[in-house]
């Protein structure tokens, strides 16, 4: 991974919360058309990763380039200005308002880019049919769709999902990895946290294990997923968590 | 085909009638149209049958819908409780009469009044909501915080009695207040009587056509974006701070447009307008009719000014009592508010 063009690098990033390590000095760099998915047990630090990227939280320490620009000092909303979008693990739509509306609200949030990845995903969710519904009449799957396609909306570089498929079934699993998978095919990088095997599997190019607040491996999901102790500290947990 | 179907289905800053007929009020139907229509229509004939007198009453009960409104925007849209909206009445109020009573000969002197209190409210409330926002303050704290300010106003006021209190030729008079306000002044006509009544309900209508245009539009909801989901609306790029910074400000300087028509309707204001009791009452007033719905809240509003006002002219000096009462009841048996339930079970569909 090397990276004089990486689009997002983060550099020695730590957080501690009172005695609790987090994130003890996370490297990371995605490049351009990337898709990355970030995976790792129960308490890696993935969820505290994802909030130092988009600003929830500040590091004690390193920093964050995205697109040429340090923006480990900004707060939230200035990165998504920068070319950030992103979804969190919940559904967090707004569903006193109709699908147009929360797409107008995304659109409106700060200078628009292209859009044309939007296009793309509200075409693939089938949600271009359904912008007079109230948000709170779609079913779960489909809002986490919504939110997707708000991260897009305003066409940013690099979109950061968090546990995009939490609750999905199979086949709502496999369209969303198909529909990112072309996305990404398209130009888009995205980085999406996950816990859901299947899923990383048919979408990763790369995948990041995090264990202990710091990479523990990185590789391609064959590579990763052969290693002996990636297998102990994550999939087994995985095994005996399905049994 | 998309994209300009999603801008064609979201309300855009085009066109009056489509804001102010889109999903957040009661009342969109063509029959509820024609009651508001009717509504109006009856304020405005009825000085034909009623005495100067009656229809100063009238304004009087009015005169408080901008301020309630004001809270239904900040509190009921935009998730922020303020305790304290009577302390940019007062301030309004207050200016006023200093400017306009330093002004007597100046034809333009009371307007010039008008300007200057709506100007020291907004600003005010830019101070004041700066440190609270940009601060970060959690949202429980913010009620305790405004109704400081109005106390802490209410009791400085209190203590402008004497000379050196004097600004200018006109005294702020402490616990009696300041009395002999100037009215509005255009030409040869005072806004007093029938004029006032006239220049208050003309006020209203025109505060609750905007608010109502404006919750419709794109700024009313990243408002209620921020209600719903803080975090989820900064995400999306929005300065909350800033969006909640303007909501505050709007609704401090509806406030301060009830102060400046309570000083036409008295030509007088005390400390006690900011006190206690009075800072409870918006909130009161905006509860019982429905704090997400401004035409809930403007009727409510109307009702509830008669209410006290016939109450205690009847020297029952339980009125607060009685309204403290009807909150309670109304929290318990119609927590959306008396107004938007009736509406509700009258029209069956809201949104």
């Amino acid at each position: 991974m090397s990276d004089g063009d990486a689009l997002l690098r983060a550099e020695g990033l730590c957080k501690r919360f009172g005695g609790v390590v987090a994130a003890q000095s996370i490297d990371f760099a995605l490049r351009r058309g990337e898709l990355r998915c970030v995976i790792g047990p129960n308490g890696a630090g993935k969820s505290t990763f994802f909030s130092l990227l988009c600003g929830i939280q500040r590091p004690d320490a390193g920093r964050i380039v995205f697109d040429g620009r340090d923006i480990t000092r900004l707060k939230p909303f200035q990165r998504v200005r920068l070319g950030i979008g992103l979804t969190f693990q919940t559904n967090r739509a707004f569903h006193a308002m109709t699908v147009a509306e929360n797409l107008e609200t995304a659109r409106r949030g700060g200078a628009a880019g292209d859009d044309v990845h939007f296009q793309t995903a509200l075409a693939s969710f089938g949600l271009a049919a359904q912008l007079e519904r109230p948000a709170s009449a779609l079913p779960h799957h489909e809002l986490q769709w919504l939110e997707i396609c708000m991260a897009l909306r305003r066409g940013p570089l690099l979109l950061l999902l968090d546990e995009p498929t939490a609750g999905m079934s199979p086949a709502e699993t496999a369209r969303t990895a198909e529909v990112l998978t072309a996305l990404a095919a398209d130009g888009l990088a995205i980085a999406v946290v996950e816990h859901d095997i299947a899923f990383v599997r048919q979408v990763a190019q790369t995948v990041t294990v995090l264990h202990q607040g710091a990479v523990f491996a990185e590789g391609s999901f064959a590579e990763v997923t052969a290693r002996d102790d990636v297998r102990r500290i994550y999939l087994g947990h995985v095994h005996e968590a399905a049994a | 085909m998309s994209v300009a179907a999603a801008s064609r289905a979201a309300p855009r800053g085009s066109g009056l009638a489509r804001l102010l007929n889109g999903p957040h009020d009661i009342g969109r139907t063509p029959g509820a149209w024609a009651v508001l229509a009717a509504g109006l229509a009856s304020f405005l004939v009825y000085p034909h049958w009623a005495t100067a007198f009656q229809a100063t009453n009238v304004a009087y009960y009015l005169l408080n819908i901008p301020m309630a409104l004001g809270l239904s925007l900040l509190w009921g849209y935009g998730g922020v409780l303020s305790f304290g909206q009577v302390a940019f009445f007062a301030v309004a109020g207050y200016v006023y009469g200093i400017v306009a009573g330093n002004l007597p000969d100046a034809p333009w002197g009371t307007w010039l009044g008008v300007v200057s209190g709506l100007g020291a409210s907004a600003a005010l409330a830019a101070v004041f909501g700066y440190f609270i926002f940009y601060a970060r303050v959690a949202a429980w704290i913010v009620p305790i915080l405004t109704l400081v300010l109005a106390l802490l106003l209410s009791t400085f006021l209190g203590l402008t009695a004497g000379s050196m209190w004097t600004v200018g030729q006109v005294p702020l008079g402490g616990y009696n207040g300041m009395t002999g306000i100037p009215a509005l002044q255009v030409g040869t006509l005072t806004f007093q009587d029938y004029a006032f009544y006239y220049l208050t309900v003309g006020v209203v209508v025109l505060c609750y056509i905007g608010l109502r245009a404006w919750v419709n539009a794109h700024r009313g909801q990243v408002l209620m974006a921020i209600r719903e989901d803080t975090l989820r609306t900064e995400l999306l790029g929005y300065d909350v701070r800033r969006e909640q910074l303007r909501a505050f400000v709007l609704a401090a300087t509806l406030a301060g447009v009830s102060g400046l028509l309570y000083v036409q309707w008295g030509n007088y204001i005390t400390p006690s307008v900011t006190g206690l009791q009075q800072a409870a009452l918006p909130v009161v007033w905006v509860a019982v009719g429905g704090r997400d719905s401004l035409l809930a809240v403007a009727i409510c509003t109307f009702l509830l000014n008669q209410l006290s006002y016939v109450l205690s002219s009847a020297g029952n000096q339980y009125a607060l009592v009685i309204i403290g009462a009807l909150l309670v009841a109304v929290m318990m048996f119609a927590p959306e508010g008396i107004v938007v339930t009736l509406a509700r079970r009258t029209w069956r569909r809201r949104r």
